[in-house]
């Protein structure tokens, strides 16, 4: 076989064409790489803010909690069906919440974007204990006070500790306090009052969904049941982790698609630049090819030398682009969840198989470049070639 | 290296090596078909040092490749040794060179990514010798070129005529039977081409190898204990 460090050593002999060819298949790693960390984060914020052992239910039909609106009255029979967890003062463990969107100005732009506010109940700390205030305190219960999300902070104006925003006209907002939620899309909504939320906006009377928990993850089914076999109430029971999952499937799949479409388009580029170097890299060294195989390397022993030397370029390329994937680790990525049409922040989450789905991805456009210049190279004619 | 009066091949000094009947080489440019060489006869025995030599397009080089297994006849054969050259395969052919035929080329075709060491070991990685052994004669084999303390230069810090004694270690570095050298003092000043030319004469005096070198300086040819002269495709 043609020795390895020949292959690396010729690379290292035209290093700007080369190191130009590697970043260009670097690139398609690198938009490969990043859609599919943005697809996993988008996946992750989702999983994070649902439980199996929680329950959401909502109006029969609505996909999301902004869709759904029911009366407040079915909230005490859900929260009283079988399977519900009791807290210590022997009341239902849940939550019947109000869900919607309100228009804000991104901080120091005119551009307007949705976010959304959660109405809710009293006891909201206790229900999700994962939520954490890490500024200020929590809200009133019957106030204007709110609790704002820690990804909103200085991304729209007012949100920040201590200022006042108005939710619609004349309704102004004080916040006191900003949590978080361990990366989940709470992070991403304003928490309001809910009794002052549906004065606000004329939802008197009305809950979009109601969570509880369950005494286990097994008792779902028969909670599902309960709630769904009575067909007056129109009521539609999920797992929690369900929900969001399924809240999360149009966007990353949006997003993927965008990714694996633009990394296929800019793939077709890369390569055929990968190609036009290693053709020119198998003109240039036609005497050394003639050479080894005068020596007596065959023309397999050629071929596989310039795919390997093909490869190993894209591989370093692939590095490259997985180097910058990996700092996009560091950036908060916000976009529009199509299932809420509110806006989210997602993160950017690399994970083993996607670095190297994406590295393979990257190989395999340096083994498709190289593949007809190595042939090329395969098929010198020794006795012409070894000549000047 | 192989013992005194014994070729590398086996064969014995004196005996006929390389045998060429009747053999033919045309060249298709397009429309035109162009006689290379023309219906030669030859033998070159084992051992010898022979110079070919010969006007530019007489077909010297065209012979040479042949006698290396780096080009076929449109007619005739052509075997050194044993061996049929003219019905081997491509493949079979390749290894062949590898374990037979040591090359010295004009322009010496080092690899300039490798080290002197490391040319000299390529052909050895045809073979199944440890990476040890590998090293242990590639470093003789510069000893006998007298490049020890050349090992680790990369060709663009040795001078011509180094150049081409590292192209020699090459060649002899896998105990080959027949070294063909074309112009092997083409590009070298006087001072180096005697350098060389003594190189092969040592090769062929000493360890028997049997050389072939094509030339167009009458003073190369002189270290020949045979010169052929080659005109217009034919042998004179």
């Amino acid at each position: 076989m043609i020795p390895l460090s020949y292959n690396v050593r010729s690379l290292q002999a035209r290093k700007v064409t080369n190191l130009l060819t590697a970043l260009g298949i670097g690139l398609v790693v690198f938009v490969l790489a990043t859609a599919l960390m943005l697809t996993e984060g988008i996946k992750r914020t989702f999983a994070l803010t649902g439980s199996d052992s929680t329950a959401i239910v909502i109006r029969k039909g609505s996909d999301a909690e902004l869709s759904s609106w029911f009366d407040k009255k079915h909230q005490a029979l859900v929260m009283a069906a079988a399977g519900v967890q009791q807290n210590a003062d022997g009341k239902p463990a849940g939550v019947g919440e109000v869900v919607l969107v309100v228009i804000a100005k991104k901080q120091g732009t005119e551009l307007l974007s949705n976010i959304r506010v959660r109405g809710v109940t009293e006891n909201v700390l206790s229900f999700r204990p994962e939520v954490r205030i890490i500024q200020g305190r929590p809200a009133k219960p019957g106030t204007n006070e709110v609790l704002i999300g820690s990804q909103l902070v200085g991304r729209f104006e007012g949100m920040k500790l201590g200022n006042t925003f108005e939710l619609k006209k004349n309704r102004p907002v004080r916040v006191v306090g900003v949590f978080e939620s361990g990366g989940s899309s709470f992070e991403s909504e304003i928490w309001a009052d809910v009794d002052v939320l549906r004065s606000a906006f004329g939802r008197e009377g009305a809950v979009t969904a109601v969570r509880v928990k369950l005494t286990s993850a097994a008792a779902f089914d028969g909670f599902k049941a309960a709630i769904e076999s009575d067909k007056q109430l129109q009521l539609e029971a999920l797992r929690e982790s369900d929900y969001y999952a399924k809240q999360s499937e149009m966007t990353s799949a949006f997003v993927q698609m965008l990714g694996v479409s633009f990394s296929i388009f800019f793939a077709l580029g890369a390569m055929i630049g990968a190609a036009i170097t290693m053709h020119a890299t198998v003109a240039q060294r036609r005497q050394e090819i003639g050479t080894l195989r005068a020596i007596g390397f065959g023309r397999l022993s050629v071929l596989g030398s310039f795919l390997v030397e093909s490869l190993f370029l894209a591989l370093v390329g692939g590095l490259l682009g997985l180097l910058g994937a990996l700092a996009m680790g560091l950036v908060k990525f916000s976009m529009m969840n199509f299932n809420g049409w509110n806006e989210v922040v997602f993160s950017f989450v690399p994970t083993g198989a996607i670095l190297i789905k994406a590295l393979t991805f990257g190989g395999v456009m340096g083994i498709i470049g190289g593949f007809f210049p190595a042939l090329r190279a395969s098929r010198v004619v020794p006795a012409e070639a070894i000549r000047r | 290296m192989s013992e005194q009066n014994a070729t590398p091949s086996g064969a014995s000094v004196g005996e006929t090596f390389v045998r060429l009947r009747n053999v033919s080489k045309i060249y298709q440019r397009g429309a035109e078909k162009l006689r290379v060489l023309d219906n030669i006869d030859l033998e070159i025995k084992a051992g010898a040092f022979e110079a070919l030599m010969g006007p530019s397009g007489s077909g010297k080089t065209t012979l040479l490749n042949l006698i290396a297994g780096l080009d076929r006849p449109t007619d005739g054969t052509v075997e050194v040794g044993d061996t049929k050259l003219s019905a081997l395969r491509e493949g079979r052919l390749a290894k062949w060179r590898a374990r037979h035929v040591g090359f010295v080329f004009q322009s010496f075709n080092l690899l300039p990514v490798l080290t002197a060491e490391q040319n000299v070991a390529l052909p050895l990685l045809l073979t199944s010798l440890s990476s040890a052994e590998r090293k242990k004669r590639a470093l003789t084999a510069l000893k006998v070129v007298g490049l020890s303390d050349r090992t680790n230069h990369f060709p663009r810090q040795l001078s011509g005529g180094q150049e081409q004694r590292v192209s020699i270690a090459r060649a002899i570095v896998n105990d080959p039977d027949i070294i063909v050298a074309d112009e092997p003092t083409g590009d070298l000043d006087r001072q180096s081409a005697d350098e060389i030319l003594d190189l092969l004469q040592k090769l062929n005096q000493e360890f028997n190898k049997t050389v072939l070198m094509v030339t167009h300086d009458p003073v190369a040819a002189e270290r020949a204990s045979l010169t052929r002269r080659l005109d217009k495709g034919s042998l004179q």
